[in-house]
């Protein structure tokens, strides 16, 4: 296999151009069917955390439809809430915030969803992250996301901040975390840490 | 990329059954040649997503080997590595929007794994070990063999350590607590590694049993 230094390099730039192509095409493709899955699985998340019940087996477009029947959006900041519809009279509860931020291998992103005092924990979900299956990737499942209901974004002395402990959690902002994700733990920890302090803060409730 | 098996190397070649068998059997890729164990490891806590990881793998590999071989004799020597990495990128890339638009659960629970086959050593080890310099037919049969022999390897260790660590099959209860109290060790990391070394080592018993008896 001789070749000359001209063939080689025309040769990797025909490769080059061909395998740009291919997956472009393929992206393009693929690409409203992908975010059209990222859009319902959103929702489901929402409702989830919410505490709405809804079929699984709804097809997504039905499910658009009654997700924005049912719940409110409302911006604060770059902060989005989400609550059901309450009725006349009754405070939103629970309340769900969006948080996003960095996780070991790229984002971790989900929903907190708040009683009405804004402090206490009604239920958390993890909706996108990239962590390690089996290990930080854990955080998506039942029994982590079961250790949030009940607990509160402040210490007992009122300092807003959340605290994933390896060992012993005993405060009411502390749970324990999953062994062998350190790491995640404690990325989540710093998320919601910042989330906690933004909500305290800027006292980021539901109307005006 | 080394090859633990002396049969394994080329000379012999052309024969597509041999090839098949080799990378699905006696040359297997995790229990033989020990190589893509990292996401061997790291996919199989439960057996759905090793199934998924499984197939999305023989689909790269087997396309991957094939086109390395059709162009074999056209590619310049000097760039053969990147040339068989970038086909496998567009395989893997290809695999990862598919799973995203299709199979949405399974490419979330995959993560980043889909990605990591471009880096699984068994992947080049192929390509350049055998597709280079094999006929198209067999280095597709080669791929399908040793994608084969590894997504089997992943679905058996994804059993074992669902129903020994959680006590489930499939996402269903087969164990109840009643009856075995889930070990949780086998979900996790050490878990996974014991899994994999006690099965390596059951199976080349049970290979060199049987050769031995021929």
């Amino acid at each position: 296999m001789k070749h000359k230094n001209l063939y080689t390099m025309f040769y990797a730039a025909i490769l080059g151009l061909v395998c740009a192509l291919i997956p472009t095409a393929v992206g393009t493709y693929t690409r409203p069917l992908r975010e059209a899955n990222a859009k319902v699985d959103e929702i489901k998340n929402t409702l989830r955390v919410l505490g709405i019940p809804f079929s699984a087996s709804t097809p997504s477009k039905e499910l658009v439809t009654f997700f924005q029947d049912r719940v409110v959006q409302q911006k604060s900041g770059d902060l989005t809430l989400y609550y059901a519809k309450p009725e006349a009279g009754q405070a939103a509860d629970p309340v769900a915030i969006r948080f996003e931020g960095r996780g070991v291998w790229g984002p971790i992103r989900g929903y907190l969803a708040l009683g009405s005092d804004m402090r206490t924990i009604k239920a958390i979900t993890f909706y996108y992250h990239e962590e390690t299956p089996g290990l930080g990737g854990e955080i998506s499942t039942a029994a982590f996301m079961g250790k949030f209901p009940g607990k509160k974004i402040v210490g007992s002395d009122g300092a807003p901040g959340f605290h994933i402990k390896r060992l012993g959690a005993s405060e009411q902002n502390e749970i324990d975390g999953i062994s062998g994700a350190t790491l995640t733990g404690g990325k989540v920890e710093t998320i919601l840490t910042l989330l906690a302090d933004r909500i305290v803060k800027e006292n980021i409730h539901v109307g005006d | 990329m080394s090859e633990t098996s002396p049969q394994a190397l080329p000379g012999a070649a052309g024969e597509g059954r041999k090839a098949f068998r080799e990378g699905f059997l006696t040359n297997n890729p995790i229990f033989a040649q020990v190589l893509g164990i990292c996401s061997a490891l790291a996919v199989t806590s439960k057996i759905e997503t090793s199934l998924v990881m499984g197939v999305g793998y023989i689909f790269v590999l087997a396309l991957s080997a094939w086109v390395v071989s059709l162009l074999r004799e056209t590619i310049p020597h000097r760039i053969r590595i990147i040339f068989q990495v970038l086909v496998v990128c567009v395989f893997v890339i290809v695999l990862d929007q598919i799973l995203k638009a299709f199979y949405w659960q399974a490419s979330r629970q995959l993560g980043p794994y889909v990605g990591l086959i471009i880096t699984n050593t068994l992947t080049l080890g192929r390509t350049e070990g055998f597709s280079i310099r094999h006929k198209p037919m067999t280095a597709l049969l080669d791929g399908i063999g040793n994608g084969l022999g590894y997504a089997t390897v992943l679905a058996l260790l994804g059993a074992i350590r669902e129903l020994l660590g959680s006590g489930k099959l499939f996402g269903a209860v087969v164990l109840p607590g009643s009856v075995y109290t889930p070990n949780q060790l086998m979900i996790l990391a050490p878990g996974a590694f014991f899994a994999l070394g006690l099965l390596i080592a059951l199976l080349n018993f049970v290979m060199l049993k049987t050769a031995k008896r021929k």
